[in-house]
């Protein structure tokens, strides 16, 4: 089965990839916003999302190191990683401390804010395109790259508020 | 990040682990037991952590096998024993002013 879709916020992502695997559709393959899935069991499968911290890297390590550990990585897609795990194999969560889930969103935010830039600029040159030749292509555009831009501001914002959130438990426990 | 004093549990219970040779399942399952299961490390947080201890020379490679390619074995250094022993006197510090609330 393959699924269209555009997630921007990782931790929805996987929700989503859990909620396909109990209803039997485990995640095969991911490529621009284009999910395969495969039947699986109802539930066999739990899904987390990694970043890496760069395009090349070590990778074999990272995943000879997590197949070690029982975790499988399905999918690479740039720096991003898709894994999973046999639920019956006991629970599955990457980050189980404030200092590793903290450093996990700076760097997912890092991620963004290359691409925040690129997206405004290009926003502001259809802008000005369409104020200037009043052309409505130009405007089209400029609606999308508007709602681009929005969305990717809305990811760092919420990775900025997951950060401020993990700091207040920090304090509150050391 | 930086990883000095105070430690980590993560960072605390690793190092503990490794004082002996230990690969990455067995570093999660012995904290596991050390903690009665209350200090779990996910796979994300463990491969951070031992890459950050590597390259500050805390913890160095013991093994790999190379048949498997899999099962790096990670070992205490001097610079890590030092860095624990540090803590555990602060720790110590904090217990034994705790007592005064009695």
């Amino acid at each position: 089965m393959l699924k269209f879709k555009l997630y921007y916020d990782k931790d929805a992502e996987e929700v989503w990839l859990r909620e396909m695997s109990l209803k039997g559709w485990g995640l095969k393959k991911f490529f621009l916003g284009f999910y395969t899935f495969e039947p699986c069991e109802p539930g066999e499968y739990n899904y987390q999302i990694d970043l890496l911290d760069n395009w090349s890297g070590n990778k074999s390590d990272y995943v000879a190191f997590m197949e070690d550990l029982g975790v499988e990585v399905i999918e690479q897609w740039w720096r991003w990683v898709y894994l999973r795990k046999k639920a019956a194999a006991g629970p599955f969560e990457m980050y189980t401390d404030a200092e590793s889930k903290i450093i996990l969103y700076r760097k997912i935010i890092n991620f963004f804010k290359i691409f925040l830039v690129i997206e405004a600029i290009c926003f502001f040159m259809e802008l000005t395109a369409t104020i200037r030749t009043g052309n409505f292509v130009f405007g089209i555009f400029t609606v999308l790259l508007g709602a681009i831009s929005f969305a990717i501001l809305t990811v760092v914002w919420k990775c900025k508020w997951k950060i401020e959130q993990l700091r207040n438990e920090e304090s509150r426990v050391s | 990040m930086d990883y000095s004093s105070p430690l980590t549990e993560a960072i605390f219970y690793i190092l503990l682990a490794v004082r002996a040779p230990n690969h990455g399942y067995g570093i999660i399952q012995d904290v596991n037991e050390m903690t009665g299961g209350r200090v779990v490390l996910g796979p994300g947080t463990l491969y951070g952590a031992i890459n950050t201890m590597l390259s500050k020379g805390w913890i160095c490679l013991f093994s790999e096998d190379k048949e498997s390619r899999k099962k790096k074995e990670y070992l205490l250094t001097k610079i890590g024993r030092e860095i624990f022993e540090k803590e555990v006197k602060r720790l110590n510090e904090l217990v034994e002013n705790a007592k005064k609330m009695d």
